[in-house]
């Protein structure tokens, strides 16, 4: 099915009252159209970023069928895929002939069920059929002498740009070389900090740079240029001056449109994630449309009319037939024999079952068994597991995969109690380090902040400590200046050839020992002096957010906080540790990839921190005591950061301690060691590396945090595959392999069904979309990942492209989804969503939530719950 | 006797590792062999490095052994090529970590680096100009390893066309060269009496068909392109191409220098060579992507060596091409650091401190002319020094007069005369060790000298003029061209990695 077709017939009804083309809103079309990208944030703020936000209301199976026809871009697992996971038992065969039996259940066709069943079962091998058999004259004679099937009912059409079409007489198409024009130009736009010279005209928008300049561009023919001199001077009247003469219909500019827009995906992305920063870009997306397609006019032009404009991808009958013969155990004897009906019968279904629902079949299999195999774990394990010591002290981390395993071996080494909760802590902030003008949004990238957290310091001690770090960054400021300095830039390498060289032999050779020093001289020459929060609301209307928070705020925040970690019923440990996390790598342009999704791609420590402190705050305790939340005086907050390349707790905030706080404090400290090594372990036997028994695993682990050299400092989020929502108990003293996200949840304290809401709301779209981000990246790396990282170069500051131009490419890189180039690391399954509540709760929840049911019925994340008495039920 | 018998030892004992190291690479290759050997491999790849570090140290004589030509300059190459080889095989050991080629590059590097190292020992000219062809080879392999990757393999055809041209060139010079002189040892051959029976035309002939070999690996206009295209190679091989055999023009220059002095051939070389430093760094201050810019910058800072040996400063154009190699292989494997991270850089206090510039401007000047003033019958001192004045006066600007508070200026002092004082001694290092074996070239015509300042104060000119007319027609356009010239062309460029569908994914999978 067309997906894009349906869309634009609604939009034709919408239109019905003003038809003329002059008059319609190319404004409104454009924003329809931008459903089929995502906005693209810079890679310097990696959050996870689902490619397919806009299209949710679409089942997962029509957007793959749609992205294989407009883009031939395939979103199932590939064959040797699924052929790896099934040799590494990740696949149960089961589940395969159950989700076959289920199709044919389903799907009418007139032919015996035995013989329909033989010829999907040998299909579902997914061996490619021979190619002696379908070249063989014997079976083209066959299907010569076959003329009755109906192909309108088989074949499929879209709308590509025009361009694609046309090729010029040395064979390159015409698309190619738009796309370079088009990336050059967003590129040099885009660019705010790398080049000495900037685009001329930059500041009066992107299209109108575009035209000023376009006349003067060499790249172009003469007469090209002369083409586009007097084109108009706004963009959208230029994009319908365009569309008109290349004669593309009315009911068919969405479909150009998109066409256009899926061309380069992240470029696009790019500039509508701009268009929604501030408001004089606003038209970006516009701008970016309107300058695509004048040139697309200005190089077709000379080519048109053009006759065929339609791929129409038509279906080989051979292929049908041999598949027949192959799977089937047909013979071309038996065919002849066959009526035209049953010739037509047999030919449809094989149609039916084609390449991609052979895959999916595979792909909901190994998702079944996925499931299969997590509930086993979670239901059958050993369920005695109760300490008879009290907890010395609670530690809340982030929901992210990687905090599983560290809370394991935490847990394994004392009387700790461990909490997940997403890593902005329900804080919906904005931070500002100290010192900084800029500000950085820490929360999951689909909310807005509401407030403004600062770090201060005392004045005087600022005032010194600015003129050291602007000494530091004077010595990189000189070094781009003198680079940008024809005569200067002669003498650069002469200069700093020697520092350099230095480093580089350093770097590479003791690579732990240089980074070491190179970041302890840093830190010891910047010497940050100690700060606070401005946790208090302040009266400032220069900026756009309120800064702190209100003594209201502070005790809601703090409350909600306490809920969603479930640490209201309970007692209070004597110490609670909040863990926001962070990553460590260096030379590694997605380091932030690695950083804190729920954080907007940094790290987690402010907000930790923030919370820590209002936690302690006098006043919101007693807050907390009106509303029967009692903190015992003992009990401290403090923050930490949770280190997930080297496994190490880091402190950020610790106050003064109580008697029996400190107690635990130093016991933490002792146990720390272990854990480190324990975790770290672990960790390094999933990584690349030579030895298989580490000796010395922590010293291991931070080496590959400080070579520059290193390719995969860690593995991040890969091979994630559930999300986990309910208490601790439930996955204790499980080995989830870091592969699932955690959030305490306690459906007794949950009578409305609120804080579920929230959870499915905030953390639920964090995951879903870094597990998409995984998805995407892995089955179809050269589209939605970002290709190899060794041939990678970092453009305008923002993002990467691949070799000499591309796309700025949109996910995560090869190396960061594949063990190597021959085998894959992270398993692409959708994510699966363990609610432990009764069934009510979770139907509750589907009829409020219409989003997440939509997210659930079209196949975006699987839901399955476990209710009280231990039962699982997949919806 | 003796110092030739420890010669002939110190050359014994290199080939030796050198010819381990190949061996090395190339048991690497087989499939049966852990991948765990690489750091073996690693250990032994810097033993040759080693021994021509320790030969270096000790070199006290010059001569031929056999076909080897031995001295300082030969050793101090031999060292670099191989050193630089040594740290990215190192830094490849992760980054390349998981790759179908992996172990091809291994030996890729070592076999590229090797012979590089052989060409610049070698005192027969045959033997020179057939590994500079086994190095040009290897290289272009390197380009083509990801064979899969249709760009990949389009810049590796272009890169080959015109390797295929400057060796070309190379052989006819040489051979050329012998059959004037007799002569199949270099050292033999440039002697002034055999230097004596060639004819005015023959030496033009010669020398132009050398400044064609030069030229084009050093990416000079119009040959940039191959430099340009290659982009697309892993940044372990930009970095061997960018630091150890760009520069392969100035050691081979150094090494004919008795031949190519100030003819015709060193003003085409000279303009050609000007005209790059301009392109170069202009393509370096338009491009947005970093590789991009140092690519631009590869071609201004080669420009730059090649009018240093056509001034016949020839121990300047050997110091600058080793530190710019070290230099630009450090910012190549640094690639992954470019991504900006918000640092704000704040330029309040830019009035305040006018006085601070004046003063850097006054100092700049004092001490550019008294560097002149050292020796200012030398053409190239004058060059020299205007850019010794003018980076001074810029770094000043940003390192002192631009330092926030006290704090701020006197690290910023510190740090200058810190790099000032290094930069002083590494050159003096340098002269010490190649003073002796460098032949000092013959003094250009002052006229030329000229224009090159000229160039050099137009390029800069422009380049300030072009900052304050941004709305201009003729910025646009020099702004338009710029972008061009540093563009790959449509042949080199795909929107979207496809190759990576092809590599894992769709092995026998059924399409």
């Amino acid at each position: 099915m067309d997906v894009s077709s349906v869309l634009t017939k609604e939009n034709e009804n919408n239109n019905d009252t003003n038809k003329n083309f002059q008059e319609m809103d190319i404004n409104t079309i454009i924003e329809s159209a931008s459903r089929v990208i995502a906005p693209l944030w810079p890679i310097s703020t990696f959050a996870a970023r689902n490619p397919w936000m806009g299209l949710e209301k679409q089942s997962f199976d029509e957007v793959a069928d749609w992205l294989k026809d407009t883009r031939d871009v395939d979103i199932y697992p590939s064959a040797s895929m699924i052929r790896s996971a099934k040799s590494k038992g990740e696949i149960d065969e089961a589940f395969v002939k159950m989700g076959l039996q289920r199709w044919l259940d389903t799907h009418p066709f007139n032919i015996p069920r035995d013989v329909a069943e033989r010829f999907c079962q040998a299909a579902l091998k997914l061996d490619p059929l021979p190619s002696s058999l379908l070249s063989s004259h014997k079976l083209e004679k066959a299907v010569e002498e076959f003329s009755g099937l109906n192909l309108d009912s088989i074949k499929n059409s879209s709308i590509q740009p025009m361009s694609s079409f046309v090729k010029k007489q040395d064979g390159e198409k015409l698309i190619k070389i738009l796309d370079n024009h088009v990336i050059k130009w967003c590129k040099v736009y885009l660019d705010e900090f790398q080049a000495g010279w900037t685009m001329p005209h930059r500041e009066e928008g992107f299209y109108r740079a575009w035209r000023r300049l376009i006349q003067y561009d060499p790249a172009l023919s003469k007469h090209q240029r002369q083409n586009l001199k007097d084109w108009p001077h706004e963009a959208p009247l230029a994009l319908k001056e365009a569309l008109s003469l290349m004669e593309i219909p009315t009911s068919e500019i969405q479909n150009y449109l998109e066409g256009h827009l899926l061309s380069l995906p992240g470029w696009a992305g790019m500039m509508l994630w701009r268009s929604q920063q501030t408001s004089h870009e606003q038209e970006l997306l516009t701008d970016y449309l309107a300058v695509r397609i004048s040139l697309e006019w200005a190089l077709i032009k000379p080519y048109l009319p053009l006759s065929n404009q339609r791929t129409e991808s038509e279906v080989s009958l051979t292929t049908l037939l041999a598949s027949w013969i192959h799977w089937g155990g047909l013979t071309i004897e038996d065919w002849l024999q066959m009526s035209a009906t049953e010739q037509h019968e047999y030919l449809s279904f094989a149609y039916s079952f084609d390449e991609m629902l052979r895959r999916k079949i595979w792909l909901e299999a190994w998702e079944q068994t996925h499931t299969d195999q997590l509930s086993q774990k979670l239901i059958f394990k050993q369920r005695e597991t109760k300490r008879n010591h009290s907890t010395l002290a609670q530690l809340a981390f982030c929901i992210d995969v990687r905090s599983e395993p560290f809370r394991r071996q935490l847990e394994k080494e004392g009387p700790f109690e461990t909490i997940g909760i997403a890593g902005f802590f329900g804080l919906p902030i904005a931070t500002s380090e100290l010192g900084s003008k800029h500000s950085h949004a820490s929360l999951p990238i689909i909310l807005n902040p509401q407030h403004k957290i600062k770090e201060y310091a005392d004045e005087e001690e600022l005032d010194k400590y600015q003129q050291r770090k602007q000494a530091v960054n004077s010595l990189s400021n000189t070094f781009k200046t003198m680079k940008q300095n024809v005569l200067a830039s002669l003498l650069l390498p002469e200069l700093s050839g020697p520092w350099l060289s230095l480093q580089m032999v350093a770097r590479s050779f003791v690579p732990r020992k240089a980074n070491r020093f190179i970041r302890n001289l840093r830190e010891s020459w910047i010497r940050k002096p100690n700060t606070k929060l401005s946790l208090d609301h302040e009266d400032n209307t220069e900026e756009n957010l309120p800064v702190g928070f209100t003594e209201e705020e502070k005790l809601s925040y703090a409350h909600q906080a306490l809920k969603l970690m479930g640490l209201t019923e309970k007692k209070f440990a004597p110490l609670v540790v909040i863990c926001g996390h962070s990553s460590q790598s260096i030379n590694n342009p997605y380091a932030s990839s690695l950083e804190c999704g729920a954080c907007g791609g940094a790290a987690g420590g402010f907000n930790a921190r923030a919370l820590a402190n209002l936690c302690n705050l006098p006043e919101v305790r007693r807050g907390l005591s009106a509303k029967g939340i009692e903190i015992p005086d003992d009990t401290i907050f403090v923050a930490a950061e949770h280190k997930t390349t080297i496994d190490e707790l880091h402190w950020i905030y610790v106050p003064t301690l109580s008697e029996a706080a400190q107690e635990a404090f130093d016991c933490i400290e002792a146990i720390m060691p272990t854990v480190s090594r324990n975790a770290n372990a672990e960790r390094l036997a999933q990584l690349p590396g030579f030895q298989s028994k580490l000796k010395n695993p922590n010293a291991e682990a931070q080496r590959f945090a400080d070579d520059w050299s290193e390719i995969r400092p860690e593995w991040g989020l890969a091979r994630n595959a559930a999300f986990i929502i309910g208490q601790r108990e439930l996955t204790q003293d499980c080995d989830l392999e870091g592969r699932a996200f955690l959030h305490n949840y306690d459906w007794k304290q949950d009578e409305s069904g609120d804080l579920l809401e929230n959870i499915i709301a905030g953390p639920g779209t964090v995951s879903q979309w870094i597990n998409l981000q995984y998805y995407a990246s892995t089955v179809a790396p050269h589209y939605y990942g970002s290709g190899n990282k060794a041939t990678q170069t970092v453009t305008a500051g923002l993002g990467v492209m691949q070799g000499n131009a591309s796309d700025l490419l949109t996910g995560l890189p090869w190396q960061s989804v594949m063990q190597s180039d021959s085998e894959a690391y992270h398993s692409p399954l959708r994510l699966l969503i363990v609610i432990q509540a009764p069934s009510e709760y979770v139907e509750r929840l589907l009829n409020n939530d219409s989003v997440f049911r939509e997210k659930v019925e079209n196949g975006w994340v699987r839901l399955s719950s476990i209710d009280p008495e231990g039962h699982w039920k997949n919806w | 006797m003796l110092d030739s018998l420890s010669l002939s030892s110190s050359l014994t004992l290199f080939f030796i590792m050198l010819i381990a190291s190949g061996l090395s690479g190339l048991l690497f290759l087989h499939p049966r062999v852990p991948l765990s050997f690489v750091r073996i491999h690693i250990g032994i790849v810097s033993l040759p490095p080693l021994v021509a570090l320790f030969a270096l140290i000790n070199a006290s004589v010059n001569g031929n052994v056999g076909p080897w030509y031995v001295d300082s300059l030969a050793w101090l190459m031999v060292f670099f090529v191989l050193a630089i080889g040594l740290i990215i095989q190192r830094f490849s050991v992760r980054y390349l970590m998981g790759d179908r080629s992996y172990r091809k590059y291994f030996m890729l590097f070592t076999f590229t680096t090797g012979v590089a190292s052989i060409t610049w020992l070698s005192g027969d000219i045959r033997l020179m100009v057939i590994s500079w062809g086994a190095t040009l080879i290897g290289l272009t392999f390197l380009i083509r390893l990801n064979r899969g990757w249709k760009v990949a393999d389009e810049a590796a055809k272009v890169s080959a066309r015109l390797f295929t041209l400057s060796w070309f060139s190379l052989l006819i010079a040489m051979i050329w060269l012998f059959v004037v002189t007799g002569q199949w040892q270099l050292s033999l051959a440039l002697t002034n009496e055999h230097l004596a029976q060639l004819g005015q035309w023959e030496r033009t002939g010669i020398n132009l068909l050398i400044v064609l070999a030069v030229i084009i690996p050093a990416a000079q206009w119009p040959f940039h392109r191959w430099l340009i295209e290659s982009v697309v190679a892993p940044t372990p091989v930009s970095a061997i191409m960018h630091a150890g055999l760009v520069n392969a023009g100035g050691i081979m220059l150094t090494r004919l220098s008795p031949l190519f002095n100030g003819d015709i051939a060193s003003i085409v070389l000279l303009i050609l060579a000007s005209i790059s430093i301009l392109i170069g760094s202009g393509i370096s201050l338009v491009q947005v992507d970093y590789k991009r810019q140092l690519v631009g910058s590869t071609i201004g800072q080669m420009g730059f060596m090649l009018v240093q040996c056509a001034l016949g400063a020839y121990i300047a154009a050997i110091i600058h091409l080793v530190l710019h190699g070290l230099f630009k292989a450090t910012l190549f494997l640094l690639a992954g650091s470019a991504v900006r991270r918000y640092e704000v850089s704040s330029r309040i206090n830019e009035r305040s401190a006018y006085l601070w510039v004046l003063a850097g401007r006054t100092l700049a000047l004092l001490v550019g002319v008294a560097f002149w003033l050292t020796a200012p019958g030398d053409g190239y001192q004058l060059i020299s020094a205007l850019i010794l004045g003018w980076s001074l006066s810029v770094s000043w600007t940003q390192l002192v007069a631009f330092g926030q508070g006290r704090i701020g200026r006197i690290a910023g002092l510190i740090f200058l005369g810190g790099s000032a004082i290094i930069y002083f001694i590494i050159h003096n290092l340098f002269y010490e060790w190649l003073h002796t074996t460098v032949f000092q070239g013959v003094q250009p015509p002052m006229f030329v000298v000229i224009i090159v300042v000229g160039l050099l104060l137009i390029g800069s000119t422009i380049g300030s003029w072009a900052s304050r007319n941004r709305s201009s027609v003729s910025y646009s356009v020099l702004y338009l061209w710029l972008i061009r010239l540093g563009e790959a062309k449509t042949k080199s460029i795909e929107s979207h990695p496809n190759y990576l569908k092809q590599l894992f994914l769709s092995q026998g999978g059924n399409k």
